[in-house]
């Protein structure tokens, strides 16, 4: 369970990213993030996984409570927190599984992820992480001769390398093009109903947003302004998010038109 | 369309609200910039004229200096305008290369023979003990791969004294610690290798792409390991192509070491400089200078490869 208590966070150039945020996620929810872009979805998630600290309020992830964690408490919480990147994130320079094996790093002896030579044991999670999104023949491959669907699903393979509790996807889809975007948010799906794994997405797709998710929650100016069933979030619902009327921007469907 | 004189034809602007636009003037110089090359112009004056501060310069009477040179050491050296020179060269280093007898035959065992071979085995050592040092160091002595300041700090005036340090000085301390040889040749160009190379490398860290490096943190991992799966690999062609580059200067400075006694082609050089025997140095510095050539075209052309 994922609980913010009056979350507060504050960027030193006195923007308010968040603003006093009460929330609490179950296990195994797949929950949509939407809101404008500066609304505060990329703080929110990481918020979770303290990559961005807060300034007020508190998160608490399973028995660990943000803030307040030591070093190596912080590592372990991130370990459990699986992350995918809208950048994907990726080592160009390095194969597909050199990647992949960086969600390993938590569980590894320090020699070992210097010297480069992982367990057989770490490689074979790594290599069912890549099965599981398909794309295992491109193992040996360099990350940066992959196309964009293919690399978001290497990014995906290593989030789950780290056979994480929870999953946050900030943004996966935005540099994909709408049929690889669908590809991408079923595999998500698919990991969120098989695996069980609490799984945030920041979307500003709304029709994505309610094809995929079980809950939407919406953010504006840091503040949360709606939460509840994907099923109800209808387009009065997003206009409110956005505090302005829908464009074609808003939906996938209409984007990149042949 | 265009009228070719005096106004130009007004375009409804796509704005409503559109103002008046005028095109700026090009702001005239800076006074700062005027003032620096005006110093500049000054202070070239001062140096460079003989009657100032009198250190010998005088471009006028240079070519007669030139002409006035020692004809021993000139004729031994290089005289390549005259064509009995040359042929006597040519027979010099035909000699050199082929005579068992020769003192200094281009042999392994000669003194130029071994001094060649030792200068391209401090260079290498060198080049390779100093590279290996310098990977983690760029690494600390950036912001990004520093785990705090301090250590960013400290790593940072160490490099900058190091650096200060010319490798001839370095030779000259090291001869001092552990004696004449190849040993403190080897330590000093070291020194000057992780110089060079920390240096280049750490600046690259700079403009690596930060997306790999937020993902391993994300995923739990130590400040160590996140920098050596998602920045080493970003880094490695620039530090292998300035290591080659590290080798190549390193090359060119161990033939001058061995004149503080630090080993190599130079400890050679020196003693047939010391015996007035131009014609040894002077074939010292012909083969020096082909494999010089050699070597650097060599590592250019992996250079170009890597990045």
């Amino acid at each position: 369970m994922i609980q913010f208590e009056s979350a507060e966070v504050t960027y030193p150039g006195g923007v308010h990213a968040l603003q006093g945020v009460d929330l609490t996620i179950d296990d195994g929810e797949l929950i949509v993030v939407v809101g404008l872009s500066g609304a505060g979805k990329s703080t929110l998630i990481r918020a979770i996984n303290g990559l961005v600290p807060l300034t007020g309020g508190q998160v608490t992830v399973g028995e660990r409570t943000l803030p307040g964690l030591g070093r190596r408490e912080l590592r372990e919480l991130r370990a459990e927190v699986g992350m995918i990147f809208q950048a994907f994130n990726l080592v160009h320079r390095t194969t597909v599984l050199s990647n992949v094996l960086m969600g390993r790093l938590h569980h590894v002896p320090s020699w070992r992820s210097l010297s480069g030579l992982y367990s057989p044991e770490d490689r074979e999670i790594a290599m069912q992480a890549l099965e599981l999104v398909e794309v295992v023949e491109k193992a040996y491959v360099r990350a940066g001769n992959l196309s964009g669907g293919q690399q978001q699903r290497v990014g995906i393979a290593r989030a789950l390398a780290q056979q994480p509790r929870v999953l946050l996807a900030d943004e996966p889809v935005a540099s994909l093009d709408p049929p690889t975007s669908h590809v991408v948010m079923r595999y998500l799906q698919q990991i969120n109903r098989e695996l069980g794994i609490t799984t945030l997405i920041n979307l500003h797709f709304l029709d994505l947003a309610r094809t995929y998710a079980d809950r939407v929650i919406g953010l504006r100016e840091g503040r949360l302004v709606y939460d509840g069933p994907a099923a109800d979030a209808d387009e009065a619902v997003f206009e409110e998010i956005y505090g302005r009327s829908l464009t074609a921007d808003d939906v996938l469907e209409a984007q990149g038109g042949l | 369309m265009s009228a070719p004189t005096g106004e130009r034809p007004r375009r409804p602007s796509p704005v409503a609200s559109a103002r008046p636009q005028r095109r700026p003037r090009k702001p005239p110089p800076q006074p700062f910039t005027l003032l620096g090359l005006v110093g500049l112009a000054a202070f070239t004056l001062v140096t460079a004229w003989d009657w100032v501060l009198g250190i010998g310069f005088n471009p006028i009477a240079l070519p007669g200096e030139l002409a006035d040179s020692n004809p021993a050491m000139v004729e031994g050296l290089f005289n390549i305008t005259d064509a009995d020179w040359r042929a006597d060269y040519a027979e010099l280093l035909r000699t050199h290369f082929t005579d068992p007898d020769s003192p200094w035959l281009l042999s392994l065992d000669s003194r130029i023979g071994s001094g060649l071979v030792e200068t391209v085995q401090i260079a290498v050592l060198a080049t390779l003990v100093g590279a290996a040092a310098s990977l983690p160091l760029a690494v600390l002595n950036s912001r990004l791969g520093a785990p705090n300041r301090t250590t960013h700090a400290v790593i940072k005036t160490l490099n900058n004294i190091n650096r200060a340090i010319p490798d001839v000085i370095w030779a000259a301390l090291f001869v001092v610690l552990v004696s004449v040889g190849a040993l403190p040749g080897i330590l000093a160009l070291t020194m000057f290798t992780i110089g060079v190379v920390v240096k280049l490398t750490s600046d690259v860290v700079d403009g690596v792409d930060l997306g790999p490096v937020e993902a391993a943190r994300a995923a739990g991992a130590s400040h160590a390991a996140a920098m050596r799966t998602a920045l080493v690999p970003q880094i490695l062609p620039s530090f292998a192509s300035f290591s080659l580059y590290a080798f190549e200067l390193n090359l060119r400075g161990a033939a001058v070491l061995g004149f503080v006694g630090a080993g190599g082609i130079g400890q050679a050089m020196n003693y047939y400089w010391s015996q007035l025997d131009f014609e040894a140095v002077s074939v010292i510095i012909f083969v020096y200078l082909v494999l010089v050539v050699i070597v650097e075209q060599v590592s250019i052309s992996v250079r170009r490869r890597l990045v």
